[in-house]
Order: C-alpha cells, then sequence, then structure tokens
C-alpha cells in the first residue's frame, strides 16, 4: 500500500490508479465551515488541510465534536443550514469543488465520491426495498436501461458478500440483520466505482465479530477498485486496522497529521498521545484506567490560547496566551503538528500507567451477596389469531397445541460476591439487557431463582421488592433519558433518599452535594437542570443517583456504551473507586470487551440467551477457550498497526431465538464445530479447570486449549502479516 | 396479514356488539314518548296504552333489545315510526349521499393538504410556510357549519355561481348533481385541509432529516427525488390515520352541514330521528355511523400496511 505525506505528495514515485495523474486525488486547502447560530458564528471545521491520493486510505479521529463528520460533509458539499462552507478550496481530481454549482455536484455525489453512513439502522429508507435503493444509485448516474441496473445492482450485492443476492434484492432493509444492511450500503457506495468513498464510522454501531467482517470488507472493495477512503471514526483501533496515515482533529481543528505507524510511534501532538493512551489495551492490566481527563471546549467559547491548552498535561504559559497554533511540520519527520513544543516533546513514550497488579482478589469463602439460579425469560411470540398458540397437525388426527416463544434467556446461572463485579459480555440480542431487567424484577421471570442475601426475589411480593430496591440500583446507558428533564438534579438525588427514608431537609441537602463532589462534580451542579451537563457528566449524575440510597448492587447496563473513549475510562475509574471504598458489587452488561476486561472480576460470555462461557477474567481471557469466546477476542481491533489481528471470522449472524438450533446454539457459526453430537446434544456448562471456569462445549478441554495463549497467537500471525 | 384481519373483523364485531347495548341504552333513556309523539298531546290514556301495546314498547326492556339485535343480524331495523317505512330502506336511500358528500369532501381534503404540507415543510420558516401554518390555524379554528355558510356567502350569494343547496342524484342529472355537490363538499374539504396539511408538514419535517434522507442526498438525488421518492412515502403513514380519522370526523361533521346545505342525507336523517323520537331510526343510524367509523379505520390500518413493508400485521418473515 502507498502511503504518501500530504506535504509532499508532487514527489510521489508509487502513484498507483487508472490516470497517471501526480497531484493527489483530493486537495483539502484551509476548509473553513461555519454554523450560524443565534449567537457568534460556530466554526465547526477551521482551515483544515489535508491531502488523499487514490487507493490510499486516511483516518479522521478526535472525540465527538471534534469536527470529523463536517469537515467530511463539506467536502461532498452536504451541510445543512444554518451551515455555510466560507473558505478554503476542495480540489478533487484537479476541479475546486467549492467552484461547481449545485447540479454539477450532483453527478460527483454517489458517482466519484461516495459516502458510506454510520448507522446502517436509520440510513436506508425504511420504504423502498434495498434494489430500488442500489438501483437508482447506478441510473442516477449511469447511462444504463433499468434491467442492466439491476443486473448491476445484484452483483454489486454479490461483492459485498450479500448471500442470495439475486433473491435479496427485493427485500426491504427491515429484513436484513445489521451486519447485511451495512453491506448493503457498502455496497451502495461502491455501486458507481467512486475515486473516494467516505466512511462516517461505518462500523460504530455494529457488533464486534461484524465490524471486524466490514472492515475486512471495505480492505478487500478497496483494493480491487482502488478507491480512496477516507475514514472517519473516534476507534483507534480501527484506524489501525485500516489507515494509511491519519488526521487528527480536535475543536475544529487539525492538530496532527502523520503515517499510520508514525503516529502510533511518535506521536507529534499532546492529544494524539492522550488519544492513544486513553485506549485499554485487552491484554493489558492496569490499577487505574488511564484517561484523558477534561473535556473539549465549547465550539464557541473557544479558550484564548491553544484550544488543547486546559487538557494538555505539557502547557506552557506561552501556550495559554499564543493563540492558537498553525499546523506545521515537525523537524524533518513527515507528520505535522499545531503545537508550539512539538519539536522539543518527546511523546513516544505512554504515559499510561500499566501496572501488573490487576484487581484485587476476591473473598468468596462467604455466602453471595447475589444468587441467579437457572433463571429464564420467555417472551410470548404471539404474532397469530390465538395469540402465540399455534395448532399444529403434524401428528395427524387432533391439532397439537403448541406455544410460540422467544426464549431471550435460557437456563443462566450465577452469583456475585460483596465487593465483585460480574460481568455479562456479548453481542445485541444476545439476552444480556433481558438478565438484567429480570434479576431486578423489572420484567416477571419465567422461571429460575434469585436470591439477595438469601432473600428469595423471585418469590417477593411487589411492596417488599419495592423496599429491596433501595439495596439494588440500576444504571442504564443512556443517561440523557433516564434523568427527569424537567427537575433539577439535586431534587432527583434528593428525593431518592425521601423516598428510601435515607435523609431529609437539611441532612438531604448536604448528603447531595457529598455526592455530587464523589461523582466528580461540583455540589453547585444540584441546582442545574439533566441538559445542562454533558453526556459523561449525566451519566455521573445517574451513578449519584444511584449511590443516594447506599445500595449493596448496582446493575450497569452498557453505562458506557454511549460515551466518547475518554470518558468512557472517567465513568469506569469512577465506578471502581466507589467499589473500593464501600465494597459495593457490579452487574456489568456490555458488549465492549475491552470494558469488561478492565472493570469485571468475572464474566459470563453469553450467546443466544445462554452462558457459553463463565470464569474469572483471566480465565476467561486465556486458554480453554469456546470457540465463541475465542471469535469475540479475536475481532476486537488493536490500537497498534504492528498487531493486524488473525480474525476468526464467523459465518452468517445470530439465529432467530425463537426457533433456535438445536444442541448447541453456536453449532450454526461455530469454526470448530465438531459433528453431528454438536446439532443434538445441548453442552453442559462444565468445569474445565479450578477457580470455577466454566465453558459449555462438546470440544475437549485440549482442543479448546489450542490457542495456549491468545496474545501470543495474536503476534505469530502479526509475523506471517509481515513476511506476506 | 390473514391472521390480521380475522382478528380485527372480529374485534369489529365485538365493538359493534358494545354499540348496540349503549345505542339502546341511550335511546331509551332519552325523555319523551313515541306514543304521545304519533298520536299528540290531545290522546287518551288508553288510546296511548294501545299504542304502546301494538309498537311492544311495554315489553321488558332486555326482550326489546334482543328483538332488535336479531333483527338487526338479519338485516332488518325495524320499522320507522315517524315514516312508518323500514329502517334499512330509509338508510339506503340516504347513506349514499352522505357517503357521496363525505368522500368527495375527503378527496379535497387530500388532493389540497398534502401537496400544501410538503411545500410548507420544504420552505419550513419561510413565506409560504408561514402563510399556510396561519390558513392551517384558521381552518382548525373554524367549525364546518361556519364553513359551509361562508361558501354560500361567497360562491352563491355574492357571486352566484352555485345554488345555496338541494340534492340531485347523479343518476338522473350528473351536471346538476355534481353542481349542486361543489359547495357542500369543498366546504367540508376546506375544514378538513388544515388538520391533514398541519399533520403532513410536521411529518415530512421529520422525515426530512433522517439520516436515510442524508444518504439520499449523498448519492446525488435531485432534490425533487428526494422529497417526492424518499421522504413522502415515509411521511404518508402517520398522515393516514390522520386522514381516516378526519373522514370519520367528515361524517359527524354531516349532520349539521347537511342542514346547511338542505342535503338529505344520513345527517338530516338523524336530526329528523332524533326529533320525533323514532327510536328504531335513532337506533339504526347510531349503528350505521359507527360502522362507517370502525371501517373507515381498519382500511387505514390496511392503508398502512401498504405504505409501510415493516408492518406486516401477523407475518411471519
Amino acid at each position: 500500500m502507498s502511503a504518501q505525506r500530504a506535504e509532499n505528495a508532487e514527489h510521489a514515485d508509487g502513484v498507483e490508479g487508472p490516470t497517471d495523474s501526480e497531484a493527489p486525488l483530493l486537495d483539502v486547502r484551509g476548509l473553513r465551515t461555519e454554523f450560524r447560530t443565534e449567537g457568534d458564528p460556530v466554526v465547526a471545521s477551521n482551515g483544515v488541510s489535508f491531502s488523499l491520493d487514490r487507493g490510499e486510505t486516511m483516518g479522521l479521529v478526535g472525540e465527538s465534536g471534534a469536527g470529523k463528520s463536517v469537515t467530511a460533509r463539506s467536502i461532498m458539499r452536504l451541510i445543512d443550514t444554518p451551515g455555510e462552507i466560507t473558505g478554503g478550496e476542495v480540489v478533487f481530481d484537479g476541479e475546486d469543488l467549492l467552484e461547481k454549482s449545485e447540479k454539477q455536484m450532483r453527478d460527483i455525489r454517489g458517482n466519484r465520491i461516495a459516502m458510506i453512513p454510520q448507522d446502517p439502522m436509520s440510513s436506508l429508507n425504511p420504504v423502498m426495498t434495498v434494489g430500488e435503493q442500489i438501483i437508482e444509485t447506478i441510473r442516477r448516474h449511469q447511462d444504463v436501461s433499468k434491467s442492466e441496473a439491476r443486473e448491476l445492482a445484484i452483483e454489486s450485492m454479490d461483492d459485498v458478500g450479500i448471500p442470495d443476492a439475486a433473491e435479496r434484492i427485493d427485500d426491504y432493509p427491515h429484513e436484513f440483520s445489521g451486519g447485511m444492511r451495512q453491506r448493503v450500503l457498502v455496497a451502495i457506495g461502491f455501486s458507481c466505482e467512486p475515486d473516494l468513498i467516505i466512511a462516517d464510522e461505518p462500523t460504530t454501531a455494529l457488533d464486534v465479530t461484524t465490524q471486524a467482517k466490514i472492515l475486512d470488507l471495505l480492505n478487500e472493495m478497496q483494493e480491487r477498485e482502488n478507491t480512496a477512503v477516507l475514514m472517519i471514526t473516534h476507534n483507534l483501533g480501527v484506524v489501525a486496522q485500516t489507515c494509511d496515515h491519519v488526521g487528527v482533529m480536535y475543536a475544529g481543528n487539525l492538530v496532527e497529521t502523520a503515517e499510520l505507524e508514525d503516529l502510533f510511534e511518535r506521536p507529534r501532538h499532546p492529544y494524539t498521545r492522550a488519544l492513544i493512551d486513553s485506549i485499554p489495551e485487552v491484554d493489558s492490566e492496569y490499577d487505574e484506567l488511564p484517561t484523558l481527563d477534561g473535556a473539549m471546549p465549547d465550539l464557541s467559547d473557544l479558550p484564548s490560547g491553544c484550544n488543547f491548552a486546559p487538557r494538555c498535561p505539557h502547557a506552557t504559559e506561552a501556550c495559554r496566551t499564543g493563540g492558537d497554533p498553525a499546523l506545521e511540520s515537525v523537524g524533518d519527520s513527515t507528520s505535522r503538528a499545531a503545537c508550539i513544543h512539538a519539536e522539543d516533546l518527546d511523546l513516544s513514550e505512554s504515559t499510561a500507567v500499566e501496572a501488573g497488579s490487576g484487581r484485587r482478589e476476591i473473598d468468596r469463602s462467604g455466602e453471595p451477596l447475589f444468587e441467579v439460579r437457572n433463571l429464564k425469560k420467555y417472551f410470548s411470540a404471539g404474532d397469530g389469531v390465538l395469540g402465540n398458540v399455534r395448532l399444529s397437525w403434524d401428528g395427524g388426527g387432533l391439532p397439537s397445541v403448541e406455544r410460540r416463544y422467544v426464549k431471550a434467556v435460557d437456563d443462566v446461572s450465577f452469583d456475585i460476591y460483596p465487593g465483585e463485579t460480574v460481568g455479562l459480555v456479548g453481542e445485541s440480542g444476545c439476552g444480556k439487557s433481558t438478565v438484567a431487567r429480570t434479576v431486578l424484577r423489572l420484567l416477571e421471570p419465567t422461571d429460575g431463582e434469585v436470591y439477595f442475601e438469601g432473600e428469595p426475589i423471585h418469590d417477593l411480593g411487589s411492596g417488599a421488592i419495592r423496599s429491596l430496591r433501595r439495596e439494588m440500583q440500576i444504571i442504564f446507558q443512556d443517561p440523557h433519558s433516564s434523568l427527569n428533564p424537567r427537575k433539577p438534579v439535586g431534587r432527583i438525588i434528593g428525593r431518592a433518599m425521601e423516598r428510601h427514608d435515607i435523609a431529609t431537609g437539611e441532612e438531604k441537602r448536604e448528603r447531595v452535594g457529598e455526592l455530587l463532589e464523589r461523582v466528580g462534580l461540583s455540589a453547585e451542579a444540584a441546582s442545574k437542570y439533566p441538559h445542562e451537563f454533558s453526556g459523561g457528566q449525566q451519566q455521573r449524575v445517574a451513578i449519584a443517583h444511584a449511590l443516594a440510597v447506599e445500595p449493596k448492587l448496582i446493575v450497569c447496563d452498557e453505562p458506557v456504551s454511549a460515551l466518547d473513549v475518554s470518558v468512557q475510562a472517567q465513568i469506569l475509574n469512577l465506578l471502581n473507586e466507589i467499589q473500593a471504598e464501600t465494597d459495593i458489587s457490579y452487574l456489568f452488561i456490555s458488549h465492549n470487551i475491552g470494558v469488561v476486561r478492565h472493570i469485571c472480576d468475572r464474566v459470563a460470555v453469553m450467546y443466544l440467551g445462554k452462558i457459553a462461557e463463565f470464569g474469572r477474567i483471566g480465565d476467561v481471557f486465556s486458554a480453554p477457550f469456546h470457540p465463541y469466546t475465542e471469535s469475540l477476542l479475536s475481532a476486537v481491533p488493536h490500537a497498534n498497526p504492528n498487531r493486524k489481528t488473525d480474525r476468526i471470522l464467523l459465518e452468517g449472524s445470530v439465529p432467530s431465538p425463537i426457533d433456535p438450533p438445536s444442541g448447541c446454539p453456536f453449532q450454526t457459526r461455530c469454526p470448530k464445530k465438531i459433528g453431528e453430537v454438536c446439532e443434538t446434544d445441548v453442552p453442559e456448562l462444565e468445569d474445565v479447570g479450578d477457580d470455577d471456569h466454566r465453558i459449555s462445549c462438546h470440544l475437549s478441554i485440549e482442543e479448546m486449549s489450542e490457542r495456549d495463549s491468545f496474545i501470543r497467537a495474536e503476534r505469530q500471525s502479526a509475523e506471517t502479516v509481515e513476511s506476506d | 396479514m390473514y391472521n390480521y384481519v380475522i382478528r380485527r373483523v372480529g374485534f369489529m364485531a365485538v365493538t359493534l356488539f358494545l354499540v348496540t347495548l349503549i345505542a339502546f341504552a341511550v335511546t331509551n333513556i332519552l325523555p319523551g314518548n313515541v306514543a304521545l309523539v304519533i298520536l299528540g298531546p290531545n290522546a287518551t290514556e288508553e288510546s296511548l296504552a294501545a299504542l304502546q301495546a301494538q309498537l311492544g314498547l311495554n315489553r321488558p326492556l332486555y326482550v326489546q333489545y334482543f328483538d332488535w339485535v336479531l333483527g338487526l343480524l338479519q338485516g332488518d331495523m325495524g320499522q320507522s315510526l315517524r315514516f312508518g317505512e323500514p329502517v334499512a330502506a330509509l338508510i339506503a336511500e340516504r347513506l349514499p349521499r352522505s357517503l357521496l358528500l363525505a368522500v368527495t369532501a375527503t378527496l379535497i381534503a387530500v388532493a389540497l393538504s398534502i401537496p400544501l404540507g410538503v411545500y410548507a415543510a420544504v420552505n419550513q420558516n419561510e413565506a409560504p410556510d408561514l402563510t399556510a401554518s396561519m390558513f392551517a390555524f384558521v381552518g382548525i379554528s373554524m367549525p364546518i357549519f361556519l364553513w359551509g355558510l361562508v361558501f354560500i356567502l361567497i360562491f352563491a350569494v355574492w357571486f352566484n355561481l352555485f345554488p345555496t343547496g338541494g340534492y340531485v342524484s347523479p343518476t338522473e342529472d350528473l351536471v346538476g348533481s355534481l353542481h349542486r355537490l361543489v359547495l357542500p363538499a369543498s366546504a367540508m374539504g376546506f375544514a378538513l385541509t388544515a388538520y391533514i396539511m398541519r399533520m403532513t408538514r410536521s411529518s415530512m419535517l421529520e422525515v426530512l432529516s433522517a439520516e436515510y434522507i442524508k444518504l439520499a442526498r449523498a448519492k446525488g438525488m435531485s432534490q425533487r427525488v428526494v422529497v417526492l421518492r424518499h421522504a413522502l412515502k415515509n411521511a404518508v403513514i402517520p398522515v393516514i390515520t390522520v386522514i381516516a380519522f378526519q373522514f370519520s370526523y367528515a361524517f359527524g361533521g354531516v349532520v349539521v352541514l347537511e342542514e346547511v346545505f338542505f342535503w338529505p342525507g344520513i345527517g338530516r336523517l338523524t336530526l329528523t330521528a332524533i326529533q320525533s323520537r323514532d327510536i328504531p331510526l335513532i337506533q339504526g343510524c347510531i349503528i350505521v355511523v359507527a360502522l362507517i367509523y370502525m371501517i373507515s379505520n381498519f382500511a387505514a390500518d390496511l392503508l398502512y400496511a401498504y405504505f409501510d413493508p415493516r408492518i406486516r400485521y401477523g407475518g411471519e418473515e
């Protein structure tokens, strides 16, 4: 792969592609996009300059609000009012797109520059078949007949790996899974063989195994068509796996551009270093997760000096007063950085403290705090004349009555000890959130037992449950929708105390202030309303609210999934600190394996409503592996370009929980399937070693231990890749 | 889909049963005595009693009810006391006229309101949008009959373009019939337009900010294609319910509007029935109007499925 630096692209000798042009395919110069709101205009993209050659992939990274998407949409001139491009040039294949008429731009969009959007669930028109949506793109830009366009559309669906494309072309988007929809979006993007693809967080909304497949697909399509890709992402793991060079954005500015390897080995801007450090590596142990403190400044109220100075550990007086530095070459390297100290700083060493101690040992000799036994939660799959009852005439004679259920949770058991964090991890639809809601009796369990300090929760009346709620709290993924928008947060937290007779009056006010300070906000925050806080701060409020009643257990349902990586680590550290102080227990639900790795003591890997593997973090993350755990771990992209992982790609998608596969639920996709036994016998969750490490698989322990250490296998594969 | 239709028809039957109960109860609570209305204030006690016995009004209420429901099931709605004709025949004569009026009005409303709503949404907060919103506000604030009076004043009295009222059967005189249909139908259509337009506008605004609209633009689609092909078909889905609701509302509105325009439809029939305490006729009218209401909502749900492929009632896919 050729990876030229922006500045000396004219000296490039390895330019590939159909045209022998020496100039870069895309050359963005001083692009400025403003949003005119009531006050002063907000500059969302401030003098951004970079270039991209044919066939190259450039990453654009940064926290949310950094201006990545605005920059990308400005290139296509798709900025909605009140936004406006107020300066610069976007030279694409020798022509400035900002000079073009709207009509000329329409001929370019989808044809020469195409976009792959972020969310596969909302980016396809629900009332048009996927075929119509691909065909209309082809017919818009190519002079072909309807039937030819249809052929081309089927071909493009084939190319992106949609099985039975010819039959599925007339299906509607909702009939496809998320991963398949993302493939349709990729097919639309590539349908007119564009020179440039702008991929805006193309895998953010996907599960990790699907993400791996889509990234591979993008790479493959790109190589085949020699397309340039501008990859917008907040995930440095994705960048490390896919990009040739990278631009880092902060508060509307490009603060660093560099070759991929240089960026990771020797970042030149402190923000880049901080971004890299804020990602917990799956195979490292930390006492405290590395964080990137503070938040991006409000774009309408930027600091007087360098925008990053307030968060920068290396900031000096000159940084704070000297205005925002321009992006300049650093020494004789190919990197550019917007930092006045870039020449002097050596940021090649990670500042993250990587301590080997990991999590403290949990005393599991006593009684568990919380115990779940054979929990089942079935939802009625009612859609026939008779609800969920179906008559079947299979046996002849009288029809037999059959009830149909979605088995969301099917026979799940685990326990949690005081001071312990137990994780539930799995892809969307595996039933982990249903477990969380059912154990708290927010949903009625179909069957099974749940004990809290010996109390049978499954047997309690609603009054007793309500008083138990004081001991068991829940934090949801989206704090914005779980906090009452019409009340100041002090009242929200205070009410919880009153309801459970913990404190009233002056004492209550004091405790609210203490709690807010405990979660890293100020006591004065009590009088503010939820919308006045950022996403991370709202989650802090939600934690304070949960802590208000002094619970012994908090169920955390994807508590950091909606947050930026930097904020994620802050929240996880906060949860850990609170646990160290109060010996509270957590049931932690997440689809993010990296997060689970760093907050949990034990973890249950769930697949189709069942536990596939359960054990201590160290045991689950090392051999023997359940084949599903192994593929999940292999799919996590590492934020290290030298460690291209050898991914185990799963075939197909998760089967329907209404008609789960016979035998082992994972057998339809298992890369290590033995044969008939997997289809007929349901494997038991059996001990595979000491320390209560259990796996539900027919394979022998030896067979599950082939990859004796996950990390080593990875390095080996990295070597093979390099020798290719 | 098949399952869904069966279930819906089942629900409709249950609803209809409840409607018969209510209709029967209400008409029997109404003050006034049929025999007295028929015979006049000078009738003797004996003749009143004799007439009541003849009409079967002295039987226990539950007997009267079952008698009536049994008749209904066989299509017999009883005998109108006032007209001395079968209720079913009276309704069969009037109902098509009212339907003609309500359907035409709804068509006019849809033809006006959807393009206007789309136009207003596309030009959000600009002059056309503000004008249309203002118009909608006035439209919603005015009751249907007031629109009727305004239309009569302008088009019949001032400009003398259309007759002030009356009805001619389209099978006898098509032109004359249409001529008389224009004013009442447009008056009612205008009253309905406002609400449907507002709904179309807000639904359209929501759809236009959807991700798939952004993608359509990024594919190089023109504004016309984005609005008409991508946005409208999505935006119209919630509007369908509103249209069905407005149609039912129009059917309620005809009671007064028919009086304004001397339109001999089911509305005027109901009024006459109530004035003369003609219990079987009142009951018959209630049942028929309720049935129309249910059918139009059912039709809306089926249309929903047609426009929104995600809804395949009870589907297995």
